[in-house]
């Protein structure tokens, strides 16, 4: 980190060689790239919140649909349907992001994840069973979001800590070539 | 954020697993406290129709006094926190509790406002609906079912009565049940739930930490050790027994220890080697 902060101004020289100037401008694009992703995931996590926020007041905030909207929608599901398809669909959340993590695969849902979770709060809202089952949709989604941007986070700063070793490097080709022309 | 392999093996799996116990462990507590209350609402409805039953006689024959006194009998059973019947208009008929006799039930409350929301008030709902879980004056929580008490051939057509055929519902009966021994039980199961939960965490996270350290991450740390020796230059330093799949690796470092020990000594032969011919071929020099 202190190096990507400290070498890119020494770097920076009129005299530089082109090609050095693009790869080192390349790494640092990178490493700045790589910054966003890995903190991608708390603002997922902040989204995620302020849906909670939404639920723990059981959506007083939005207005209600009307009696004939109701009634185009139909029932809403039992809440023992809602609670299986939550356990159903946070053991296989759990599982494809351990297998992400295996495999390191930089792919990222947390959004859909905050969709999902979403649904779900909708459905026990519209259920009449949120009260009771909003600490469960609410530890999933930290497990779920919690277990995401870890794995992101920790993917993005190894990847971070490459490209830092590639700029030292590079900086030190510059030096040399900067005392060969004296 | 872990820089230890420790750390970033145990740590995903300590959230994955803390996480998904805790998702398990709260929608099946809120099932059963669900099925518990449903029970609950059953056992009352059973128990008012047993109460509108045995009052029948007693109100086909207008008999206050007997119907005064079975109320009041009920009332005194233990547990139960109120039993009251009112006539359609919502006048309190009978109660256990005199003082409230001969007053009007607020439609609005809790209980009367599940068929008293329209201009024409409901006459049949379903078991659920009936049920209402509130706190009484006293403090206690309280679930209670409204029963409604129909009209039938027996009671238009008696000689005393004056109910006509047309009129679907009578009175209501209206009992409360103590909910304490409900919430002693959901208490109960919720405490033992979480000692249950944290027993599986520490067992699995436990077993799963203790067997990644004696497995993996203690042989790593004698291979990391050895190898931090040879590169010091200490060719002579042993590395212990290592069982498992880090044998190959354990033997590799050893096998490249030995071979960098032999090379070694190979150099130091052929050193000391040129160095006696150096000191040969000087010696014959010098000679005359």
């Amino acid at each position: 980190m202190e190096n990507q902060n400290s070498q890119p101004h020494q770097i920076n020289d009129s005299d530089i060689d082109p090609d050095l100037h693009k790869k080192v401008t390349e790494v640092l694009g990178n490493i700045r790239r790589l910054k966003a992703k890995a903190y991608r995931g708390f603002y997922i996590i902040a989204i995620f919140m302020v849906v909670s926020i939404g639920a723990v007041r059981d959506f007083d905030f939005l207005p209600s649909f009307s009696p004939h909207i109701r009634a185009i929608l139909g029932r809403p599901p039992s809440s023992n349907m809602i609670s299986a398809a939550l356990m159903l669909y946070s053991f296989s959340a759990i599982i494809l992001v351990l297998s992400r993590m295996m495999s390191a695969s930089t792919h990222y849902s947390g959004i859909a994840h905050v969709g999902y979770l979403a649904g779900f709060y909708f459905f026990y809202h519209f259920s009449g069973a949120l009260n009771e089952n909003f600490l469960a949709v609410f530890a999933a989604g930290i497990t779920i979001l919690g277990l995401e941007s870890y794995h992101i986070w920790t993917f993005c700063m190894e990847e971070i800590k490459r490209e830092e070793e590639s700029l030292e490097d590079l900086s030190n080709v510059y030096r040399k070539k900067r005392w060969i022309k004296g | 954020m872990f820089k230890t392999i420790t750390a970033r093996a145990i740590v995903p799996v300590a959230l994955a697993v803390t996480g998904f116990v805790i998702v398990c462990c709260i929608l099946l507590y809120s099932l059963m406290k669900t099925d518990m209350i449903n029970d609950a609402v059953h056992y009352e409805t059973n128990l008012a129709d047993t109460i509108i039953k045995s009052t029948h006689y007693a109100m086909l024959k207008s008999d206050r006094e007997m119907l005064s006194n079975i109320i009041d009998n009920v009332g005194a059973q233990q547990g139960v926190e109120h039993v009251r019947i009112f006539n359609k208009k919502g006048l309190i008929m009978f109660s256990q509790n005199h003082k409230e006799i001969n007053r009007l039930v607020d439609k609005k409350t809790a209980g009367c406002i599940g068929c008293h929301t329209g201009p024409v008030p409901t006459s049949s709902l379903g078991v659920m609906q009936q049920a209402r879980r509130f706190k009484n004056e006293r403090g206690i929580e309280v679930l209670a079912i409204t029963a409604p008490v129909y009209n039938e051939p027996a009671c238009y057509n008696a000689d005393c009565h004056f109910h006509t055929a047309g009129q679907k519902v009578l009175g209501t009966l209206d009992i409360g049940l103590s909910a304490a021994p409900l919430l002693k039980t959901l208490s109960l199961m919720r405490s033992r739930m979480m000692v249950f939960s944290v027993m599986v965490l520490i067992l699995t996270i436990g077993g799963v930490s203790a067997l990644l350290r004696r497995n993996v991450f203690v042989p790593l740390q004698e291979i990391k050790e050895f190898t931090a020796k040879v590169s010091r230059g200490n060719l002579d330093a042993e590395l212990p027994g290592i069982t498992g799949e880090l044998t190959d690796l354990a033997n590799d470092v050893r096998d490249v220890s030995l071979k960098l020990k032999r090379a070694g000594q190979e150099l130091e032969v052929l050193r000391d080697g040129q160095k006696t011919l150096n000191k040969k071929a000087t010696t014959e020099a010098d000679s005359p």
